[in-house]
């Protein structure tokens, strides 16, 4: 049998794939990866589908012993990526082979790093997925030291690289494209005001869930709302005033407030950010955010040619 | 119907703004008839709204619009079924972690609490929140509790609890604010079941006492 075998699961690395997209009148949460974009581009250097599973590694801190032979590469957070104790570059394809050793610093920009191999880990899916739901148990839980993650062997005659040009980078402050959704008209003016003027800073409750952010509280006219389906990226305004942002991970649904839903390809650039980060949101309108995610998906969910 | 933009790939119609056993009908009716189309790539349900997600590269915003609005012209006249589920609860002390302290706030006996629980009849307004996880209502008013001030760590799995004027069952162990009166015996989520809840939207539920032999035998744990 071909794998990694767990010598580090780091702080919390968990497969995903594309999530599960169907089941919410279920309560089932969609999961899936946080970061599409790094994930995308490492799909196209493996000539993976967009799709394929991948682990999403939180922070780093993952060493890996090779079984068989294998094509990967590591995508997303800038972080240090040894094989064999010599240094090797994200965004690049390598082979490795029976009994080396890989290893994932700890990042030093942006929050997730993502390692993929060719035709994916061979892992059971669950609901049509092998995305990890860590809050509900579905899909398996964060790997840990002892674990064996299993693929088809595999091995490349040529190595394929992302110019640096092209590879994500994590500036900040991060602006969030927002398009108005929900509840926007329960929120004054002056509120809005608040909201789009104003820098706010990612707080330590940030998760695969969402990220509760800090800075110029904001306040619908209202409080509570009936309980209603969440959308992905929904920006939740609790009694406290301070906005959280609603992930992958999120609730199927919720009672709070909402300003407003920040674009699908903009959430990628928020998951990859840390406490402190600065985050500034700015509003647009709707075809135009549609033809940003529009431009996403056409790029990324081309089909490989092989 | 009111329509209203959700996120990027996503909208949400309202049926009213007031939480009614009539405007919840006419949600399920709408996610009944729209979940028989393939078009739509998630819909949520929930006690006055309709959230649907499209494929934003084929539809603009304004035809899925139309596209809804022609396919629930119809959806008024059909009257669709719906479930009348019965449901077993044991409602010992052991597991009905609140009875006595809702009956002290209450001033009632726990008897009263637990016959005043099982003489209505439950309409499940949603399912979410956690997977399997039912919404129903209305309970008594004279049994209506807000949630706990300090939720619990840990509540068990199948603990039937009451917040407000509402009721549900916890899917699996979890944390959580509702407060507790007995505990079913019954999974909630399943890949056994059609849609892997044992509820569905629009269900008409009534809770069975049953004693604690019934309820260890069914499977029950204490």
């Amino acid at each position: 049998m071909s794998g990694f075998e767990v010598l580090n699961g780091g702080v919390l690395s968990t497969i995903q794939d594309l999530g599960r997209v169907g089941l919410a009148h279920s309560g089932i949460s969609e999961a899936g990866v946080l970061d599409e974009l790094s994930y995308g581009y490492l799909c196209k250097l493996l000539e993976n589908d967009f799709g394929a599973n991948a682990l999403e590694i939180a922070f780093g801190g993952l060493k890996l012993r090779v079984k068989g032979e294998v094509v990967f590469a590591l995508s997303g957070a800038t972080v240090e990526i040894k094989l064999n104790n010599k240094p090797i570059k994200m965004y690049k394809t390598y082979n490795a082979k029976d009994g080396d050793v890989l290893e994932v610093g700890f990042v030093t920009s942006g929050a997730r790093v993502y390692l993929g191999v060719k035709g994916g880990f061979e892992v059971e899916q669950e609901f049509g997925s092998s995305s990890v739901s860590l809050k509900e148990g579905i899909g398996g839980r964060a790997i840990k030291r002892g674990d064996f993650l299993e693929f088809k062997p595999s091995r490349s005659s040529y190595s394929c690289y992302l110019k640096k040009e092209f590879q994500p980078k994590f500036e900040t402050p991060i602006e969030l494209r927002v398009v108005k959704a929900y509840q926007w008209d329960m929120f004054e003016d002056s509120q809005k005001e608040k909201f789009f003027n104003n820098t706010y800073e990612v707080t330590n409750q940030n998760d695969r869930m969402g990220y509760r952010l800090k800075g110029e509280k904001v306040f619908p006219l209202s409080g509570g709302i009936i309980s209603e389906g969440i959308a992905y990226g929904a920006i939740q305004i609790p009694p406290h005033g301070e906005p959280i942002i609603l992930l992958k991970e999120r609730q199927t649904i919720g009672g709070y407030a909402k300003i407003g839903s920040v674009i699908r390809v903009d959430c990628f650039k928020l998951a990859q950010a840390k406490q402190g980060d600065k985050v500034k949101f700015r509003l647009v309108e709707l075809a135009e955010a549609q033809k940003s995610c529009k431009k996403f998906n056409n790029f990324f969910s081309q089909k490989v040619i092989r | 119907m009111r329509f209203e933009v959700a996120s990027v790939d996503s909208l949400i119609i309202y049926f009213g703004d007031k939480i009614s056993q009539d405007i919840a009908k006419e949600v399920r009716g709408a996610f009944f008839a729209l979940k028989a189309k393939s078009f739509f790539l998630e819909l949520i349900p929930s006690y006055t709204s309709l959230l649907v997600k499209y494929d934003f590269v084929k539809y603009s915003y304004d035809d899925m619009v139309e596209l809804i609005q022609k396919e629930l012209e119809c959806v008024n006249e059909v009257e669709i079924e719906s479930r009348e589920v019965k449901l077993p609860v044991y409602y010992g002390l052991e597991v009905g972690l609140d009875l006595k302290s809702m009956a002290e706030i209450k001033g009632l006996s726990v008897e009263e609490i637990v016959s005043l629980h099982v003489k209505k009849e439950y309409f499940v307004y949603a399912i979410g929140f956690a997977p399997g996880f039912a919404y129903m209502g209305e309970v008594d008013s004279k049994i209506a509790t807000p949630r706990l001030a300090n939720p619990r760590a840990k509540i068990p799995k199948g603990s039937v609890g009451i917040a407000d004027a509402q009721t549900a069952i916890y899917p699996k162990e979890s944390p959580g604010g509702w407060n507790i009166i007995g505990r079913t015996p019954i999974e909630m989520f399943s890949k056994d079941y059609e849609d892997f809840s044992y509820f569905k939207v629009g269900d008409r539920v009534k809770f069975e006492p049953i004693s604690k032999e019934s309820f260890i035998e069914l499977g029950g744990k204490i």
